[in-house]
């Protein structure tokens, strides 16, 4: 038996038969040809072009049939080997300077390969991949070698490799590749993300995964602990067989809620929103019942420069348009503490999470607030806005905001643009002072979110990036809690929407205690609609009451922890939280 | 030669898709067509190449200088510069 550690980027269990991988790797040596071989080089190059053309159009039409959203990657990649200019570099390279044609696939390729990879737009950088899948078809065609795939299997497979590519990925046997290892890679990377996106469980970066593993060995891949098992003892294969079992029928039985109305036994209603961070909804944005948190920075980290008025407006108005009568919660631009920007530098900072971030920055830099409130507004006609101010501390903070925004419609006005009439404005609650009076502050705004990871760093004063400090970082605190209630209670009496949007509010084990606080609104990412959904369905508010009363009353952690596991026992014994 | 100068409006900017929508009908065209980034000044003399076009990393509100030299000149320049203002057949 041997265990293999990396990172897990898609969760689950799988057992299987290894399946090494290994796909052509193009070795090319600089080679050149008598200038009388160069029309026979070329031609052999004309040749690989047709047949490698041939293998992708096979491609598109058999994902055309199957997974007809993996098809766009193989008309793609017949974009570049058909491109004029790479092709024309490459009969360039062999006529005139008479490389042999693999040679001169390679270097014209490989130009481009690290021209893209330096690109600063993330977009570009992953079209790298498309162009190291290309150069290997080429190569490969040229040196008379058949195409490996994934696709067909007998048996439930393990594939290990050292990376994968688009084609590979595209074109896997997702019925009975039940698991991935890979040597290379981190959790963005092509394999991480596509193996999440099909449910295949995997672990990447394994060092020396490719030597440790040998094909036909049965083996277990444990992607809740991130551990690649070869030949497992007879026991340890029973235990697993017993895992997966259960951990399938959990997710299953799970994943049916992702849509279900988020409804407590006793009648008592949850909206659930949705954390987004880009212009694009992910999966499942058609469950949410809000947009309870739109990240904007993307706009600002994504970019090489300051993003324009109007850059932002299509990418709000995009994101209105897609919400359709659901609000969407704009939470303005939240840069500096950890969140940086290249093209615009900022004096260093000794405590840059006390220092001068989020709206504190915009206040410095009105013109930079402006026009992204004024492309806010301008978008607002296009679905129900609602703009939300991170990172207020007090109520003069409140009110400048406020007056920032009244200038942007000014501005509109004058300019006779429209804007909705009925936006809505409102803060985050995230830096204690906010929470102590909450009721002054509900007085000011049209509602709130509690930003429960900056809220619970600056309580305790931890910095949340420091790992030496992380027991620090209490968020079942019962202190935690209190301020939470009395956040609850400010709002609840000034009659104004309040809800919770930082990872708290997408954790199920918290789920039952902030109902039973009396939030109503939660939003999160859309990945854990399925596990907080079902925890609503299954409890009364009545009880969940009684648990937060409990929660409140406690004095540690450890106290609140052990009340919350006692709470889903009782609901069912069999699962395992916290 | 004939030139536009218009803005990339689309919020991923000259990505895979719209520089191979771009590609596609630049293509349409016999004249031979340029496009120059007017933040960076880069300038791809063939922007009838989907990797060349990609390499001018062109991001949302980027001005770009379309220009074509040939019989149907006119034409391809206010074809791609309405397709570029009209979002990359992104919307």
């Amino acid at each position: 038996m041997n265990i293999l550690k990396g990172i897990a980027v898609s969760q689950g269990i799988a057992i299987g038969q290894v399946y090494r991988y290994s796909p052509f790797k193009p070795t090319v040596e600089e080679r050149y040809c008598r200038p009388d071989e160069a029309a026979w080089q070329a031609e052999s190059y004309q040749n690989s072009k047709e047949s490698a053309l041939g293998e992708l159009r096979d491609l598109f039409d058999k994902m055309m049939r199957e997974n007809s959203g993996k098809a766009d990657i193989f008309k793609a990649h017949q974009d570049i080997i058909t491109d004029e200019v790479i092709d024309g570099e490459i009969l360039a390279g062999i006529h005139s300077e008479n490389m042999h044609a693999d040679f001169a696939v390679f270097s014209v390729l490989s130009g481009y390969i690290d021209i893209l990879g330096q690109s600063e737009d993330s977009l570009i950088r992953e079209r790298v991949m498309d162009l190291t899948d290309v150069r290997s078809r080429l190569i490969r065609n040229l040196h008379g070698v058949r195409e490996q795939s994934l696709s067909h299997f007998s048996e439930p497979t393990i594939v290990v490799a050292e990376d994968l590519f688009p084609s590979d990925t595209a074109t896997i046997d997702r019925t009975h590749v039940v698991g991935i290892a890979t040597e290379l890679g981190g959790a963005t990377s092509h394999t991480a993300i596509i193996a999440k996106s099909y449910g295949i469980p995997a672990i990447v970066g394994i060092p020396s995964l490719m030597q440790e593993a040998a094909g036909g060995a049965q083996a277990v891949i444990d992607a809740l602990a991130g551990a690649l098992i070869i030949s497992p003892t007879p026991d340890l294969c029973m235990e697993y067989v017993k895992k997966l079992d259960d951990f399938l029928e959990v997710s299953a039985r799970t994943q049916k809620f992702v849509s279900t109305e988020a409804i407590t036994k006793d009648g008592i209603k949850i909206d659930i929103g949705m954390n987004i961070g880009s212009a694009k909804l992910p999966e499942f944005s058609e469950f949410a019942d809000f947009i309870g948190l739109f990240r904007t920075e993307f706009l600002y980290m994504e970019s090489s420069q300051m993003p324009t008025e109007q850059a932002q407006y299509e990418a709000y108005r995009s994101v209105l348009e897609a919400a359709g009568k659901r609000p969407v919660t704009l939470r303005t631009l939240d840069i500096g503490g950890d969140k940086k920007l290249d093209y615009w530098q900022l004096p260093q900072e000794e405590n840059p999470f006390l220092g001068n971030r989020a709206l504190r920055l915009c206040f410095a830099y009105e013109d930079v607030f402006k026009a992204q409130l004024r492309a806010a507004l301008r978008a607002s006609i296009h679905g129900v806005l609602h703009i939300m101010f991170p990172m207020v501390g007090s109520i003069e903070d409140v009110r400048r905001a406020k007056t920032s925004l009244e200038s942007a419609k000014a501005d509109l006005s004058r300019a006779g643009i429209p804007y909705s009439p009925d936006v809505k404005v409102g803060i985050m609650i995230e830096i204690p002072s906010v929470a102590a009076c909450a009721d002054k502050f509900a007085a000011e705004v049209d509602f709130a979110s509690i930003g429960t990871n900056d809220l619970t760093q600056y309580l305790f004063a931890v910095d949340r990036m420091n790992p030496r400090v992380e027991r620090y970082y209490q968020e079942f605190s019962p202190l935690l809690i209190h301020c939470l209630s009395h956040i609850v209670t400010a709002f609840g009496s000034a009659q104004k929407p309040l809800s919770i949007c930082g990872e708290l509010g997408g954790n199920p084990d918290a789920t039952a205690l902030l109902v039973g606080l009396g939030l109503r609104k939660l939003s999160m990412n859309s990945s854990s609609f399925a596990a907080v959904r079902q925890v609503i369905t299954q409890i009364e508010y009545a009880q969940a009451a009684g648990l937060a009363q409990n929660a409140l009353a406690a004095s540690t952690e450890d106290e609140v922890k052990a009340l919350i596991r006692a709470f889903h026992k009782k609901l069912h014994p069999e699962a395992v939280f916290l | 030669m004939y030139t536009k100068t218009v803005k990339l409006i689309n919020a991923t900017g000259l990505h895979a898709r719209p520089a191979s929508l771009f590609v596609a009908k630049a293509k349409n065209y016999r004249s031979q067509i340029a496009l120059k980034n007017l933040r960076t000044g880069r300038e791809a003399p063939n922007a009838k190449s989907i990797v060349i076009l990609l390499t001018l990393a062109i991001s949302c509100g980027t001005e770009v200088e379309i220009s074509a030299e040939g019989p149907d000149e006119v034409e391809a320049v206010d074809a791609l510069a309405t397709f570029i203002e009209s979002g990359c057949g992104e919307r």
